[in-house]
């Protein structure tokens, strides 16, 4: 073990396949549907927030207006089955591709700004897409859409229990983070901490900044999407506040920060924390508890933008040396 | 001729940062760039790097136009520039800034980290040092290396040399000599008459916008209009009594 800690390298590589492992054989162990709940909650949250990453960490480019993406992949398969009648899964691809187009209409105007100018213009037009939805009556209105009671076939991805949920959730989140694993160490990945660091300078050095932005923001905008795809079958049912309201922005952005904004593995630490706490704060709490999720998230804001504004990963950078030579000495 | 500047001028509203200025430098030459503090140097930089875009004039790099160019497209062209203020990319490492530069001509992985480490090597620096741990002198070097990876074929240093002790600026004008053995051209602001004097061969002064005086650096600190400009009126009264 303190020959582990001596080498961060392989101590890494390690406490990411006991991760894996864990996250493999959690529902297995628990198999009370109240902790498979929690763990279907928790991938969901682990995925938006890696996706959101990839933008608003990597690319330093802070989008408070995700929602827009997850609403829009949460509302086509409901849609497509509401509409048609047609396999909700049908729908995921759609909500993909019309995520995409509508980052790079975003994205073109937008990323002329730049830091909180970008935060409050996502914020602006996620408000305006949530209220817009609410009162167009084809999609639902401000009632919302739900999806197949019963399912026709696999592909309406209608299952009785959690467990089959919980598998492709971690399929997809398996995914983002391999996609993330591999850009960040391609040009791309470099080009977009170029660009949070300073955009000045990156263009100096031949970087085109607007074009990896934009790719940024659609490859997020894609796995956000299909995120919230995800959240949309699971749950059956869509309202304009669960699938474009701030708080599922807002959460992306805090699981992502408490992690470590930029890492490849922050969100899904700032998730592994902050849902379980959410769940408890429900349960202790009751009716309330909603409310107190909120306290929760701005006192999360406070302490990280006080004290750790690199999150928990920077924090564990500086302190791994210190325990690290501790372990020498004993 | 591998860069010409034509009648350049920049305005920010009333102010006339860049009031017509001329420049021509050759393959292979290094010119330096002097004035007072607000003389319009930097703006007059800016322009030629992309970062500004100027209000008249036109800018000819190698023949082709570039006066709104973008700054990417300066780099593609050939045009490289450090900053008066280092801006270094702080949360990487020595090794990762300065391979975002070699990513320019080297788009995979391997061979932009080749290419860097050579590029790290020659500028004395530490590859695996955090940039953010760097002091301003070893910054301004990172600044170098960073664009020195990027492979231009100019180099536009503004006052990369400013703020060293004696020993470090001995070393730096020995790496810009060694770039420039490399075959790069170079265009240079600075303040220190000993950098200008050690390695220019031909001086252009700015005041006011504008090249008030130009030629070898003897001449040009002789005349008469360039200690007007730094020293005011009495200064050239009080010579000639």
């Amino acid at each position: 073990m303190r020959k582990l800690l001596a080498q961060p390298a392989s101590a890494q590589r390690l406490s990411v396949c006991l991760l894996a492992v864990a996250l493999v054989l959690y529902p297995l162990v628990f198999s009370d549907a109240f902790y498979r709940d929690v763990g279907v909650t928790f991938l969901l949250a682990a995925i938006s927030a890696s996706a959101w990453n990839i933008v608003g960490g990597y690319a330093g480019q802070v989008s408070v207006g995700h929602s827009m993406f997850f609403g829009l992949g949460a509302y086509v398969p409901l849609l497509f089955y509401t509409l048609w009648g047609w396999p909700t899964v049908a729908g995921i691809p759609v909500g993909i591709l019309l995520s995409v187009g509508l980052a790079v209409i975003i994205g073109l105007p937008t990323f002329r700004l730049s830091g909180h100018y970008f935060s409050m213009a996502t914020i602006a037009v996620a408000e305006l897409i949530r209220i817009f939805v609410g009162t167009w009556p084809l999609v639902g209105g401000a009632i919302g859409l739900q999806g197949p009671a019963m399912a026709r076939g696999w592909w309406d991805l209608t299952f009785r229990g959690d467990l089959p949920y919980y598998y492709i959730f971690l399929a997809v989140l398996a995914l983002v983070l391999a996609t993330t694993f591999m850009l960040e160490r391609r040009r791309f990945g470099y080009y977009l901490r170029a660009i949070k660091s300073s955009a000045r300078a990156a263009r100096s050095l031949g970087v085109p900044v607007r074009r990896v932005k934009l790719q940024a923001l659609a490859l997020s905008a894609a796995f956000t999407s299909a995120a919230g795809s995800l959240y949309g079958v699971k749950t059956g049912f869509i309202d304009p506040d669960s699938g474009f309201g701030i708080l599922v922005s807002v959460q992306m952005v805090i699981f992502a920060a408490l992690g470590g904004a930029g890492t490849l593995f922050g969100p899904l630490v700032g998730a592994l924390i902050l849902v379980p706490l959410q769940t408890a704060a429900n349960t202790w709490f009751g009716g309330g508890g909603s409310g107190a999720t909120f306290v929760i998230y701005g006192g999360i804001i406070v302490l990280i933008a006080r004290f750790e504004p690199g999150g928990l990963f920077d924090l564990w950078r500086r302190l791994a040396p210190l325990l690290r030579r501790r372990a020498h000495a004993a | 001729m591998l860069l010409e500047a034509r009648n350049v001028a920049k305005a920010f509203g009333d102010f006339r940062a860049v009031a017509g200025a001329d420049l021509a430098v050759e393959q292979g030459e290094i010119v330096g760039l002097i004035g007072p503090n607000g003389a319009g140097k930097s703006t007059f930089f800016n322009c030629l790097a992309g970062d500004t875009l100027p209000t008249t004039g036109r800018i000819l790099f190698d023949g082709a136009d570039l006066t709104h160019a973008s700054p990417e497209a300066h780099a593609r062209a050939g045009i490289g520039r450090t900053f008066q203020v280092p801006t270094t990319f702080d949360d990487m490492s020595v090794l990762a800034n300065v391979m975002v530069g070699a990513f320019l001509r080297h788009p995979h992985r391997n061979d932009a980290r080749e290419h860097a480490r050579r590029i790290v090597e020659l500028t004395g620096l530490r590859a695996d040092q955090p940039a953010r741990s760097l002091g301003t002198p070893g910054r301004k070097r990172l600044e170098i290396a960073r664009v020195l990876a990027s492979g231009p074929r100019l180099l536009l240093l503004d006052e990369s040399l400013a703020g060293l002790t004696p020993g470090e600026l001995q070393e730096a004008i020995a790496l810009v000599r060694r770039i420039h053995q490399m075959g790069v051209t170079i265009v240079i602001v600075e303040h220190i008459m000993e950098v200008i004097m050690t390695l220019t061969r031909r001086v252009l002064v700015f005041n006011q916008g504008r090249v008030i005086a130009s030629g070898s650096p003897e001449q040009v600190v002789r005349d008469e209009a360039v200690i007007e400009a730094y020293l005011g009126r009495g200064a050239r009264r009080q010579r000639s009594e």
